[in-house]
């Protein structure tokens, strides 16, 4: 359709169809009209662009925070005083699996755990109390540090103010208060050096305390077989720590690539600590990877085979049914099911595995009535009906010809949805699964809710009973924490930092089903 | 007895067709039946709550349960709590409050229906003019592809992060004119009468539709262009045969048979909106608040008034609600189910709420069913 279609003149259409007249910034008022339009779908590129930004604004600025707060810890000697804390996390670990051997009957055996938890509990005093007393200075320099920096933020807010003001009296006080903040930064050299002066003196606690720790072991009674194994690796970690103590040097400067590393292969994530904040999110991507992981083996049989079986074998009167059911469950929120979780699958699953029918499920009888399984059940169940509505497209999308071709060549009904349709589709399939596995990973409420907000690495030594574990993950951290936290902390910006994890993999599970949906598109043409 | 000819013969083969096409069906029934199981459960624990007096009409408050001598239980308001405690004397045994669980759900229900409403009306707009562009002007290209793009990995970013997006853009940057800019604006550019400063609209009902309205906008864009291609080719044709400019073709014989579609998938976008908690977790809700949102606290005017300041203070009223958190019915129930305990005083607040929210939510997305299928038949060309 051209505009230079003859009209007669004089009629509305002809002047709306000709061009250069009636023109606006050089532009008729259709093309006007489509670049209206056009701008309102640029708003999507925009978005998503904006959408990186905000999070990169707020959450760049983590890497600079995370790295001076670990420049901290180790110049305060926070550091130093983790190294000595190891082994005697580990005693303690030591000491409380006597202490439940402890409630046997046998009188003779109480005795002798009573004793060697004794021994034990006495042999690590000196060293525990000279790391307390380091620790003590330890959290006095730091304290030092911090408010150092925050009056030294505050200065240079100050000066910027001074030379932004063209007021000279203004500028006068400004520059005058800044000044009167000015506070030296803390000196670590001098401090720290008190800390090491008990270096030896703490090290040779360490080594009395392996040789008394190496005595008691060899009396302890044979009933706590497990304690008397773990005696020479935990010696090892404390030579080990030994050692490392002694090569310790606060001067070592801390890398920008440490602050990356600890971040994202960081087996810890704790926050609102009076000692030392750590961020690493391993534990969190572990929680979510699981619960993916669960959903999918749960909702991918069902939704494939519901999918064929409506595609290929239903009636219309059970399509009619299976439909609408399973399109109905996208409107349900996700925190109504979160809701469910709490209020009922957490107790049924609880009580099913105290069935001495199942206890050889591994895991079973579970502890925690909210866990990785209970949430991934409930993933799973969200996740059908994005799979089966893509599933379904794909298997409609197969040519008629594939499956007339099969059924002339004299296969069954089956063969030919097994061997040809299913195959013909495989690729589609395969994207409406990895499609699934976005909406699952994203998912917030649910898993905020359901999942048990533990937020440690799953304990791998239970092999599948692992899913009946509490887990955290990376978006329910978010939304648990954001709302409790200071604007522009390292808190702050390190879920922002999740945030933008999140985002990414978002994006590369979104590409890679493209990519497989488009490859399939080819083949077919 | 000669043998039915007709019947098939019992081979391994078929029964292995049927062992088979049990299996698959099974895995269907198993997803219809528990929808249907979920949907009943929550039914028959709700709805007794739910139709109670006042607990579609009444705010959200606390709940006190006081215990007597005799062993009943009276559950009841914080403001009738003194009175009876006062009546009962002696017989008062001891008290028990449950926050958030009292009353009714007022507050959240309009809270929903006010963050819709926001996020609804832009995102419409955005997407029926996005997918205008879509299907009536684009020629392929590498914008065109990058609006798709675009619009495809923007329906697969988490709703949290579109949470977090929200928190940046809205709450903490987004233009406002003021006289006074508050010292943590990005940037201020004086207009002369007043500024424009990139402050934020702080946590609001504007924030939270804004967020909501990014979070829907792929699927309004999606299921408007289908409508738009839809329309059957030979209308446009005829139209521009007859002389009309695209744009009169667009607004006469394109959009006329796509409003109805476009408005079924909006229905359908409103059930999403009005389900989504992360995104208004820190945009807009509150776990509690005891007045609508109209219900704003303003200086009184003095007895001499004129019409003009009456009439500001009821645009200032008016415009309140947009501006003030909310609570709303997702956060509401999320409160419920996080943070107070599971008990036979909390289960009205709980069950009644999650009833009504997933009525309400239910019904919206049959009812586009209903009207798709309904309107599918009425527009056949």
């Amino acid at each position: 359709m051209s505009s230079s279609t003859s009209t007669t003149p004089g009629s509305l259409g002809s002047k709306l169809l000709r061009k250069g007249r009636d023109s606006v910034l050089g532009m008729d008022p259709q093309k006007i009209i489509k670049n209206f339009f056009g701008a309102n779908s640029g708003i999507t590129i925009v978005v998503l662009v904006l959408i990186m930004v905000f999070l990169l604004r707020e959450g760049a600025g983590f890497l600079g925070t995370y790295h001076q707060e670990l420049e901290v810890y180790r110049k305060a000697g926070l550091e130093f005083c983790d190294i000595a804390d190891t082994p005697l996390k580990e005693q303690q670990l030591l000491t409380s699996a006597l202490r439940r051997a402890k409630t046997t009957t046998d009188a003779a055996l109480k005795t002798a755990l009573t004793d060697a938890e004794d021994a034990f509990d006495t042999a690590i005093e000196p060293a525990a109390e000279i790391l307390l007393e380091l620790k003590t200075h330890a959290t006095e320099t730091k304290e030092l540090a911090t408010e150092h920096h925050t009056l030294e933020a505050g200065r240079q807010q100050l000066l910027e103010a001074a030379a932004g003001t063209s007021d000279a009296k203004h500028k006068a006080d400004l520059l005058k208060e800044a000044e009167l903040s000015k506070v030296d930064a803390p000196d670590y050299a001098e401090r720290i050096a008190t800390m090491l002066e008990r270096r030896g003196e703490l090290s040779q606690a360490l080594t009395d305390y392996t040789t008394a720790l190496e005595t008691a072991a060899a009396t302890l009674p044979e009933a706590v077989s497990d304690v008397k194994k773990a005696v020479p690796a935990h010696v090892a970690t404390i030579r080990k720590a030994t050692e490392n103590l002694q090569k310790w040097s606060w001067e070592e400067p801390v890398s920008y690539f440490t602050a990356v590393r600890s971040f994202l292969f960081g087996s810890a994530w704790i926050t609102n600590s009076s000692w030392h904040d750590i961020y690493g999110v391993v534990p969190l991507l572990v929680g979510s990877l699981l619960i993916s992981l669960v959903a999918l083996l749960l909702a991918t049989p069902i939704s494939i085979s519901a999918a064929i079986y409506t595609n290929q074998f239903a009636t219309d009167r059970e399509k009619e049914i299976i439909k609408p059911v399973i399109e109905f469950i996208q409107a349900i929120p996700s925190v109504v099911l979160g809701f469910i979780g709490i209020a009922v699958v957490g107790d049924l699953i609880k009580g099913i595995s105290q069935w001495e029918l199942l206890s050889w499920v591994p895991g079973f009888p579970i502890q925690e009535r909210l866990n990785i399984f209970n949430a991934g059940f409930l993933l799973a169940f969200m996740a059908v009906p994005t799979m089966f509505s893509l599933a379904e497209d794909a298997l409609n999308n197969v040519p008629r010809a594939y499956a007339e071709a099969s059924d002339a060549l004299g296969a069954t009904k089956l063969q030919t949805v097994f061997r040809v349709i299913v195959p013909a589709a495989l690729s589609g399939i395969l994207s409406a699964i990895l499609l699934g596995l976005g909406r699952v990973v994203g998912e917030t409420m649910v898993v905020l809710l359901v999942a048990g907000n533990r937020i440690a690495i799953p304990d791998f030594g239970d092999g599948v009973g692992v899913i009946f574990q509490p887990a955290h993950t990376l978006t329910g951290i978010i939304a648990q924490e954001l709302g409790e936290v200071s604007r522009g902390s390292s808190h702050w910006q390190a879920l922002f930092m999740v945030g933008i994890l999140l985002f990414l993999i978002s994006l590369a599970v979104n590409g890679c089903a493209r990519a497989i949906a488009k490859r399939f598109e080819h083949s077919k043409a | 007895m000669t043998p039915n000819p007709f019947a098939g013969d019992n081979t391994r083969t078929q029964r292995r067709e049927a062992a088979a096409r049990w299996m698959l069906r099974i895995g269907s029934y198993l997803v219809v039946v528990l929808t249907v199981a979920i949907f009943l459960f929550i039914t028959i624990k709700g709805l007794p709550h739910a139709v109670k007096p006042g607990f579609l009409t009444e705010l959200t408050s606390t709940l006190h349960v006081i215990e007597t001598k005799t062993g009943e239980f009276i559950q009841t308001g914080p403001a009738e709590a003194d009175t009876i405690k006062k009546q009962l004397g002696e017989a008062f045994v001891g008290e028990k409050t449950i926050s958030y669980s009292g009353g009714g759900i007022l507050g959240p229900i309009v809270g929903t229906a006010l963050l819709v409403l926001v996020s609804v009306s832009v995102a419409l707009f955005l997407g029926v003019c996005c997918a205008i562009y879509l299907s009536e002007y684009a020629k392929k290209g590498k914008f065109l592809e990058m609006v798709r793009l675009a619009i495809l990995n923007l329906a697969g970013v988490p709703s949290v992060v579109f949470g977090l997006f929200g928190l940046g853009a809205f709450v903490l940057t987004a233009p406002v004119l003021t006289d006074a800019p508050a010292d943590r604006a990005v940037f201020v550019i004086p207009l002369g009468f007043t500024n424009l400063s990139f402050q934020g609209w702080d946590t609001c009902v504007l924030s939270g539709g804004f967020t909501l309205a990014f979070v829907i906008l792929p699927v309004i864009i999606t299921a408007s262009e289908q409508c738009l291609q839809a329309v059957p080719q030979g209308f446009r044709e005829t139209s521009m045969a007859l002389g009309a400019t695209r744009w009169q073709t667009i607004w006469r014989s394109v959009l006329p048979f796509a409003t109805p579609g476009i408005l079924t998938s909006t229905i359908l976008g409103i059930a999403r909106a009005a389900g989504e908690t992360a995104p208004i977790m820190f945009t807009a809700a509150l776990a509690f608040k005891d007045k609508l949102p109209w219900q704003k606290d303003l200086p009184p005017l003095p007895a001499d008034a004129g019409m003009l300041a009456q009439w500001e203070q009821s645009v200032q009223r008016f415009l309140g609600i947009f501006t003030e958190s909310v609570q709303a019915l997702p956060y509401h129930i999320y409160t419920l189910a996080a943070k107070i305990p599971q008990n036979e005083y909390s289960e009205q607040a709980q069950y009644g709420s999650v009833f009504v929210f997933l009525v309400l939510v239910a019904s919206l997305a049959a009812s586009s069913i209903w009207l798709r299928v309904h309107l599918r038949k009425k527009y056949k060309w």
